[in-house]
């Protein structure tokens, strides 16, 4: 039964994008005859440097607090943007339509690219790749919890205009306590993109951790990256970790 | 007192008026349920009475002052007298009974106050009294998504009476209650209406309900007034016109 014509095409359609992408990519898995070179950079790796693991700290806690910093600007002004983005609680068609294309704009920067922009103004170091993150983070945590707020049940609202509360303050009342945990979920899985975020904004002259692996590859201390490639992987889950303990708390 | 005077609504898009010329006058102290099939407009009627809805055409009086005429600010105030109650509850979900109840303040209260959550000690204890009205106390701080359906509704009850209302609106309270809980609840309604000396006005898909409790049924069919009187004038004819389908009465034509 499922053998239909519609399945056969779309089957097709899907092997002629793959074969393309592939051609696209040079996708070759002959190359890994070179694959001895890869061992030998890796055995470079070993045994890890630890010399420098108090400066690698200090630096890590620059990464996560930067990450946090953007996200949770990105939060704050994120969440009562949304509502204005969302259909159902707009104020009005035009604002709701100048919120969407807002967001969509600031979705649409890089946050590298707009982190390479700051810093001509601010010079390096992290304050730059925070205002970065917190822009991007605006964009997408609003879209995404525009959604939220457009999905949410409106019988409480109703509930709450019947009450004789104003408009405003019944979306709020009872749409908050609805999408309360899937606004942290979101929130924890963007803090989480943040700190791989501000890595990349650390090559750039971001500062924190990503700054110091970039700058350890670059003098080819490979004994130094594997440790501070172990301590991105640690603050990752850690993180994720966190979040769930979060969202679990608050269901 | 609350008088419909040739209320009509059509949705955007609808072919035929959801509601089409109802002209009705309510008096305090009334226990009216509405009738009607599915889609015969008795939701439509009771959300054009505290302004959720806005009719199309006619107007709706509460104490001699049209509705339509009222700016956003008074309209509220109206609505604060008018608790309401819903089929599916309307609860905010993740609050406790206390705090779902307390929200019924909010329409008295300044929106920095609500904004902060701050209720003083009379508020608190206006929501004590009514959670004991409705016999939930020993549930008041428990998660309104734990209750059971009866108990929901109590909530809402609860919420609506926190607001002092002179009028009780319901949307189908009962409808997705069993029958021995939907009784309760009617029993309930009548309490808190005798002694609050309330108008209510219920929508209600259970005839039997409806002639124990109600004072006065109006039957509503596609919109119109089919019947309008005491719950024993309301006999089995009645009965019969306001439930029997469109299509048994195009068979009936053709014959």
């Amino acid at each position: 039964m499922w053998f239909k014509r519609k399945n056969l095409v779309t089957v097709l359609i899907l092997c002629l994008l793959l074969y393309f992408s592939m051609r696209l990519t040079e996708f070759d898995l002959s190359k890994f005859r070179d694959f001895r070179n890869m061992i030998d950079f890796l055995a470079q790796w070993f045994p890890m440097d630890t010399s420098k693991l108090p400066g690698m700290i200090s630096d890590s806690l620059e990464t996560v607090g930067m990450a946090f910093l953007g996200s949770f600007i990105g939060l704050f002004f994120g969440l009562p943007i949304s509502f204005i983005a969302a259909w159902n609680t707009s104020p009005t068609k035009p604002v709701y339509h100048l919120s969407r294309f807002a967001l969509s704009f600031m979705r649409s920067i890089p946050e590298i690219v707009f982190g390479l922009i700051l810093l001509t103004a601010l010079g390096l170091g992290p304050f730059p790749a925070v205002l970065a993150i917190a822009f991007h983070n605006i964009g997408v945590l609003g879209k995404l919890i525009s959604e939220l707020v457009e999905a949410s049940d409106p019988g409480p609202q109703e509930a709450m205009k019947a009450v004789g509360s104003k408009n405003w303050f019944a979306h709020l009342f009872s749409i908050v306590p609805q999408i309360w945990p899937n606004v942290l979920s979101h929130y924890f899985y963007r803090l989480e993109v943040a700190i791989r975020t501000s890595l990349v904004l650390g090559f750039i002259g971001g500062g924190g951790i990503g700054q110091r692996l970039f700058n350890d590859f670059k003098t080819f201390q490979y004994s130094s990256v594997s440790l501070d490639v172990l301590i991105i992987m640690v603050i990752v889950i850690i993180v994720d970790l966190l979040g769930s303990y979060v969202r679990n708390r608050v269901i | 007192m609350l008088e419909l005077n040739g209320v009509s609504v059509r949705y955007p898009g609808g072919e035929q008026e959801a509601l089409s010329d109802i002209t009705l006058t309510l008096e305090q102290g009334e226990f009216v349920c509405i009738l009607g099939k599915s889609g015969s407009g008795k939701s439509t009627m009771i959300r054009c009475i505290n302004g959720l809805q806005v009719p199309t055409r006619g107007e709706v009086r509460w104490d001699g002052r049209p509705l339509s005429k009222m700016s956003e600010e008074q309209l509220r105030k109206v609505r604060r007298q008018m608790g309401m109650i819903f089929q599916h509850f309307n609860l905010i979900p993740r609050l406790s009974v206390m705090q779902n109840v307390l929200t019924g303040t909010f329409g008295y209260r300044s929106n920095l106050k609500n904004l902060i959550g701050w209720f003083n000690d009379q508020e608190k204890q206006q929501a004590k009294q009514v959670i004991e009205d409705v016999d939930l106390s020993s549930m008041a701080d428990r998660r309104v998504e734990r209750l059971s359906g009866g108990q929901k509704q109590r909530v809402g009850i609860a919420r609506a009476l926190v607001q002092q209302p002179q009028v009780m609106l319901g949307d189908e309270p009962v409808s997705s209650l069993d029958p021995g809980t939907s009784n309760h609840i009617f029993s309930l309604l009548e309490q808190m209406h005798r002694r609050r000396h309330l108008l209510t006005i219920i929508n209600v898909h259970d005839v039997g309900l409806a002639k124990r409790y109600a004072t006065r049924i109006v039957a509503l069919k596609a919109g119109k007034i089919i019947f309008d009187g005491k719950p024993e004038q309301f006999t089995d004819r009645e009965y019969l016109e306001t439930y029997e389908s469109q299509e048994e009465n195009g068979k009936t034509k053709n014959r």
